[in-house]
């Protein structure tokens, strides 16, 4: 047992002894490094250490019909003897204050990884015994920066690039017993740079993401991406007002599954904050597509062993052929939907359980970006998405946008300063094209993707 | 483990570590050749109480602590963190921070002693202090049942009423120690509203840096959730908003949040001082009309955004940045405005001990004119009357940003015809003030909700508006 799992099982230990029903506890331990050069010399150097632990105590009330929990929650990242007393301590006072809920769901009984399943886990996601190595990292960032700067003299300045290392050690203990821990990494590389000068300025960037700094793109690739991206925005301007067809490039058709997520989360479903509350065993998109939560991938960052309630994870077809199969659900939402629990429970040290995917996955099509461009003939290449113009509730959508006029099947100029708009269900059903260029950035993997007649504003 | 200890008495403290420690550890980190080196010490403590389906059932606390070391030299920065406050792990983090560092000789030890006082703008004190868990229950459950009083299509309320104190010390390469305590408060209501089976929503929310028992008792937690019911069934006859470009007047207050988008990031240090935003090298032109001035303000008693001193020790300052529309100033930090040239403006902020400092926005807010409200309505043929906003983005070397309506209308040949669905507004942050026609004389400021993200760190901010024309901006509604 490592030292954050029995920080864990002592916390539930103390919870207990305090009068708690019954408790579960998340200790997070976080070491990062990070380093940004720009115009070849070192600008930041970074270094952190940190260490906390979160606490959930359930009490048991006399309510009306009988016994009820009631629970709260709190964290610290004072790990000391006397700290953990003082959580214990207020966690237990504040569940006193808290209301009960009939639905509560207790830390008990979950259906947590067996021990085979935990040695085959850590059987296969290794970590990296010594991953920070300072010089490596500085001679990733500087050949990055430099591949950029250098590919074009239409390239002006530099943002910097930025090499970093994460090591993250999770472990998670509640009443019935199960106590277990795992270990994760990320390695990034980064970079941003800007071309032409004055009222002509743009900046793009492009970076890439992995579990260890073996995997990650070459320096030289990242840096001329960025290059290549900024350079092709020179001269952009506006775009006359209209109906069109809109191709969301793979880096902001992330943005696109991360609204689906949102909106099929049991929680906002059980609040009536989403425009899916009714869409279960719905077609929400064209039969073609195919989505999937996936916490065990080779490239995924979102892998996991169990959840933020310690229920194992295990793959959804979130989206198949078209219709949506489950809503995402944590215990409690799967009490209350009567469903079973999906393993989706998200939680930090501080606050609440929240419900979130692990790796997101867009099943990827047959047609290539160039051909898809082709097939709508004349629209929208969108490459940059700004803003936060999503109602939840509705799926209205309008956000700010940059990219690419498409006429006659290819791109002829960049365009800037103007919006999308539509909504959300109109959209999903909309999508034309599912593309065959499926990119991975993080703990999401989508293609390019086509949608028809979405509304775009600007001034050409 | 850690050897903070608590005090006999009094509040939660802040983190105790011996003075020779800060200074041996200041010794440790800072090289010879150092332009500025510094220790920020983090003691914070916030609690939520939540309300959803009638009952406060999430209530949560978090205590956090931990000290970030800091040295600069010329462009370059080392940082460390830990939460660790053993004497072994503190030299480490020392040491870490040196790591830009190649010279091994350190500057003179220094004797710490108390900076020149700063400001005092709001109670050092815990929020929550006058106001204890039950009676924050008791508000959420009153607002809960209120706002269903209000009208019978409210369907959800969920209300929630936070507190945090941070216990800041800081101690500078100079041996001067700066002492704040900033608390910091926030209530939000937002309903769900059905009606023929179409649903809607509508939030709202206020605070500030002061005692939560203000926020219990008054009428501010009606007014908000009667603003939240208002607007969520408003929204519920709204039609969709017209796309393209268009004259646009902007209600006062939040919507304030134009000018953090569109002139504020924009005119940071770091930005400039790199040539990579938009206003690079525009001190001295004219980048918006006559008439327009605009501020940065950390001294206001009591806003969200406001500080005593930055959290590089700087006290914080009322900065124009924009004078009768001629670009005057940059929101500067310590080492920004070193390498340029300028004096530091009390805008070095970081979101905890964990994150370096970078210039932010404290209050930005717009000088009142001299035109009426209604006037300014009156003078619009046709475009958008926008009043509340959701949130905004800035692409600072292009110079595009936006921000998007929650509460909008459309209005035609000065009057209003119906509300608007939320539309995103985009619009060229160095050309969009050169198109005011009318200043209101109505300045107001934001109810203190705004929260500025910067690099992945979010802190506190405000902005303010009076009543504005523009008079174009491109409207990105889904009408064609």
């Amino acid at each position: 047992m490592s030292d954050l799992t029995a920080l864990s099982a002592q916390l539930i230990e103390m919870a207990g002894k305090a009068g708690a029903h019954s408790a579960d506890a998340l200790s997070i331990a976080d070491s990062s490094d990070a380093l940004r050069v720009r115009h070849s010399k070192i600008e930041s150097v970074e270094h952190e250490d940190s260490r906390g632990i979160g606490l959930r105590a359930f009490v048991e009330k006399q309510g009306a019909n009988g016994k009820q929990l009631a629970f709260a929650s709190a964290s610290t990242s004072d790990v000391s003897d006397d700290g953990l007393a003082r959580l214990v301590g207020q966690v237990m006072a504040m569940a006193q204050i808290s209301e009960a809920d009939p639905d509560a769901v207790p830390p008990l009984g979950a259906e947590h990884p067996d021990a085979q399943q935990l040695a085959e886990w850590h059987k296969h996601h290794a970590c990296d015994a010594s991953p920070w190595q300072f010089d490596a990292a500085r001679d990733a960032a500087l050949a990055c920066e430099e591949a950029a700067l250098e590919h074009s003299s239409r390239i002006s300045n530099s943002e910097g690039a930025e090499s970093g290392f994460g090591r993250l050690r999770v472990a998670y203990a509640s009443s019935d017993g199960f106590a277990a821990g795992y270990e994760k990494t990320s390695a990034s590389l980064s970079v941003s740079v800007i071309a032409g000068k004055d009222d002509g300025m743009q900046r793009d960037y492009a970076w890439d993401r992995q579990l260890s700094a073996e995997t990650l793109r070459r320096p030289e690739v990242i840096g001329r991406e960025a290059a290549q991206r900024t350079i092709s925005r020179l001269g952009a301007s506006g775009l006359a007002s209209g109906s069109m067809p809109v191709v969301f490039e793979p880096r902001v058709a992330t943005s696109l599954l991360g609204h689906l997520a949102s909106a099929v989360n049991g929680r906002a479903v059980l609040q009536q904050r989403s425009f899916l509350a009714d869409a279960l065993g719905s077609p929400l998109f064209p039969a073609f597509v195919g989505i999937s939560d996936d916490p065990d991938h080779p490239m995924g960052l979102g892998n996991r062993l169990f959840d933020g309630e310690g229920s194992r994870c295990k793959r959804l077809q979130l989206i198949e052929n078209g219709s949506l199969t489950s809503f995402l659900t944590d215990r409690y939402a799967a009490g209350r939907l009567k469903t079973m629990p999906g393993g989706h429970a998200r939680r930090g040290l501080t606050g609440d359980i929240g419900i979130g995917c692990s790796n997101l996955i867009m099943q990827e099509g047959t047609i290539t970006q160039q051909d898809m461009l082709q097939d709508i003939g004349n629209g929208l290449l969108v490459c940059e998405l700004i803003g936060f113009g999503v109602n939840g509730v509705t799926g209205d959508y309008s956000r700010g946008a940059s990219g690419f006029l498409i006429e006659q099947g290819r791109i002829t100029r960049p365009v800037q300063e103007i919006t999308l708009a539509g909504n959300l269900k109109e959209m999903f059903r909309g999508i034309r094209h599912v593309g065959s260029d499926l990119t991975w950035f993080g703990s999401m993997a989508v293609p390019s993707i086509a949608i028809d007649g979405m509304t775009v504003a600007g001034q050409g | 483990m850690n050897s903070a200890k608590q005090p006999a008495s009094g509040n939660p403290t802040h983190i105790r570590i011996p003075e020779n420690t800060l200074s041996e550890m200041l010794h440790a980190m800072t090289p010879a050749g150092a332009d500025d080196a510094d220790l920020y010490m983090q003691y914070s403590e916030s609690e939520s109480l939540a309300l959803e389906e009638g009952r406060v059932k999430h209530v949560s606390s978090s205590t956090h602590q931990g000290i970030g070391a800091r040295v600069i030299k010329g462009e370059a920065a080392g940082h460390a963190y830990t939460d660790c406050l053993e004497p072994a792990a503190l030299m480490d983090t020392a040491r870490a921070a040196r790591a830009i560092a190649s010279e091994t000789g350190s500057r003179a030890p220094v004797a710490l002693h108390a900076a020149a006082p700063a400001h005092q703008l709001y109670r050092p004190q815990h929020p929550a202090m006058h106001a204890p868990m039950a009676g924050r229950k008791a508000l959420l459950e009153r607002l809960d049942g209120f706002a269903r009083s209000l009208d019978p299509r409210v369907k959800q309320v969920f209300a929630n009423v936070s507190c945090s104190f941070s216990d800041i010390r800081i101690v500078r390469m100079d041996g001067a120690e700066a002492h704040d305590v900033r608390p910091l408060v926030r209530l939000n209501i937002s309903v769900v509203v059905e009606q023929n089976g179409k649903r809607e929503t509508g939030s709202a929310g206020g605070g500030g840096r002061f005692g939560l028992d203000r926020m219990l008792d008054g009428e501010e937690a009606e007014r908000l959730t009667r603003e939240a019911v208002r607007l969520a069934l408003l929204n519920l006859d709204a039609i969709a908003a017209p796309a393209g470009p268009m004259p646009v007047v902007l209600g006062p207050g939040w919507p304030g949040i134009l000018l953090h988008e569109a002139i504020g990031h924009g005119l940071e240090g770091d930005f400039n001082r790199k040539k990579t935003s938009a206003f690079s090298g525009r001190i001295g032109q004219q980048v918006a009309a006559r008439g327009v001035t605009v501020v940065d303000d950390g001294t206001i008693a009591e806003r969200r955004g406001s500080l005593n001193f930055d959290d590089e020790g700087t006290p914080s300052e009322r900065t124009v940045l924009i004078e009768d529309g001629i670009l005057t100033g940059y929101l500067q930090d310590r080492q920004n405005a070193r390498l340029m040239g300028m004096q530091p403006t009390g805008n070095g902020r970081r979101e905890s001990y964990a994150h370096p400092v970078l210039p932010r926005m404290t209050n930005t807010f717009m000088l009142a004119g001299q035109d009426s409200p209604d006037d300014i309505l009156g003078s619009l043929k046709r475009g958008i009357y926008a009043v509340n906003f959701g949130g905004g983005q800035v692409d600072i070397t292009s110079g595009k940003f936006v921000f998007t309506t929650s509460e909008a209308y459309l209005v035609e040949d000065g009057r209003i015809q119906a509300p608007v669905k939320g539309a995103t507004l985009i619009g060229d942050g160095p050309s969009v003030l050169t198109r005011v026609s009318m200043i209101g004389n109505d300045l107001e400021l934001d109810p203190g909700v705004g929260t500025c993200g910067k690099d992945g760190q979010s802190v506190p901010v405000g902005v303010g508006l009076p009543t504005l024309r523009i008079d174009e901006l491109i409207v990105g509604g889904s009408e064609a």
